[in-house]
């Protein structure tokens, strides 16, 4: 590591840590439960990465097989971070939630498929495996964010600001980790493919350079976006988190069934007075 | 445009979507799920344009067209029809507001109901997009003139009857949801 990674990694890890100490001071592991743990994964997993770096070496085969592993240890756990968002508020409101989560599962399910299918489809290598996945785990994070905040834009159920700002701080490491892993893979199965053949060994000294410098670079910018995402997440838990609002009341079902065909057959009668005005 | 080409603009457009979905209105006066009950008497407001009616029906009908053409002056009369589209286009826009209104309530109505149709709420959705389109085609005919002001009568009439409905039909919603309030608190 040089001296820039260095510095970004004490730095990512002191982020790491004041982003654990506000989940707990402000008690947000009893109201986002998955979200306290995706934070202490992330710093067990930093934590756990360096003593491997410190132990192994940085460029040895355990160090390699930890890093990938950490990274997809960290999808997982956001993506459970990211269903908690989606469920959070929203499921008071029954009828609402019943679409929601019939929509946000149908995206998921595609989303995570093509995940499993592009990853299958990759060359044999760890690297690979664990760049697609990655980047097409924070792809479809990104949609499903989307969607759901369509949802609640749609149907005027606002997120509390805290929740925004967590779930504004998962989408810019979202974002970010689609652009840098698609850069990642695309070096890797491309110009830096021969460094994973076996019948290319003769050519890994002169590929070490690259791959190293390809490594240092990527591992900076990662670092220092990353750390930013941790800065939202200060900056959103910088104030007490409120509690969860209280259930709203909800309407007897036969006014929805009453009020909704009549809302749209109105809507689609002004819809069609619009388009007869259109007509020469 | 290559694979990662794709993907960036991908990340981008939706990350912007993000934050645009994520910066909070500072002055939103949308109504939200939760206060229904508090903006009854606003939603009651909704298609309010309407009442306006008679006198753009007025300003707009084809014999006031007929006399300002035969009895006043070249430019004034110009000028007037001029005006007289500028009132319809504030109209249209007024009337754009109220089919806001009344999709608001149908939204509301939605999320506060124990169970929604799927097919209901597909149908209101592709209904409001294609209002927007409409609205934005009728908006460029007014302004381009090529419209004739008499054809928005159909349309005004249309929501005065609306809105007649809706007001029946939100103090309906008014009643039952304050009954079933008033059975919580004395439970």
């Amino acid at each position: 590591m040089n001296h820039l990674e260095n510095f970004l990694s004490w730095s990512t890890l002191s982020f790491e840590i004041v982003v654990c100490g506000f989940v707990f001071v402000r008690k947000v592991h009893r109201i986002l439960p998955f979200f306290a743990l995706y934070t202490c994964v992330i710093l067990a997993s930093t934590v756990g990465v360096w003593l491997t770096y410190t132990i192994s070496g940085y460029t040895s085969l355990t160090s390699y097989y930890a890093y990938w592993g950490s990274v997809l240890l960290n999808a997982a756990t956001r993506s459970l971070a990211i269903v908690e968002l989606c469920r959070y508020g929203l499921r008071a409101y029954r009828g609402i939630w019943a679409l929601a989560w019939y929509v946000l599962t149908t995206v998921s399910i595609l989303l995570l498929a093509h995940a499993a299918i592009d990853t299958w489809g990759q060359p044999d290598k760890v690297a690979i495996y664990g760049a697609t996945l990655d980047r097409d785990l924070a792809f479809a994070s990104l949609v499903i964010l989307a969607v759901l905040f369509v949802f609640r834009k749609y149907y005027a159920i606002p997120l509390e600001t805290p929740q925004r700002g967590i779930a504004a701080g998962i989408c810019f490491i979202c974002a970010f980790d689609v652009v840098m892993s698609t850069i990642l893979r695309n070096v890797y199965a491309g110009y830096l493919f021969d460094w994973f053949l076996e019948s290319e060994k003769a050519r890994w000294p002169a590929l070490r350079a690259q791959f190293l410098r390809v490594n240092d670079i990527w591992s900076a910018f990662h670092l220092f976006f990353f750390m930013f995402g941790m800065g939202i997440w200060c900056f959103a838990l910088r104030k007490p988190v409120p509690m969860p609002a209280e259930s709203p009341v909800l309407l007897p079902a036969e006014v929805y069934r009453e009020m909704s065909p009549a809302i749209n057959m109105r809507l689609a009668t002004f819809n069609d007075r619009m388009t007869e005005l259109l007509k020469p | 445009m290559t694979d990662l080409t794709i993907v960036v603009l991908l990340a981008v457009s939706l990350s912007a979507l993000l934050l645009w979905l994520l910066i909070p209105r500072i002055q939103s006066s949308k109504t939200t799920a939760m206060q229904i009950p508090s903006t009854v008497n606003e939603a009651l407001a909704a298609a309010k344009h309407y009442g306006y009616f008679p006198q753009i029906r007025q300003a707009l009908s084809a014999g006031d067209t007929k006399y300002l053409r035969e009895t006043a002056p070249r430019h004034v009369a110009k000028q007037a029809l001029r005006e007289r589209r500028a009132v319809a286009l504030r109209f249209l826009e007024g009337l754009h507001e109220d089919f806001s209104n009344l999709l608001t309530l149908g939204r509301v109505i939605a999320a506060l109901s124990p169970e929604v149709s799927r097919e209901q709420e597909t149908e209101r959705l592709i209904l409001s997009l294609k209002f927007q389109m409409l609205y934005v085609l009728v908006w460029l005919r007014l302004s381009s003139g090529s419209l004739p002001l008499e054809q928005l009568e159909h349309l005004t009439g249309l929501v005065g009857r609306l809105a007649t409905r809706m007001n029946e039909a939100i103090t309906e919603i008014s009643a039952r949801s304050m009954g079933q309030l008033s059975r919580s608190v004395d439970a």
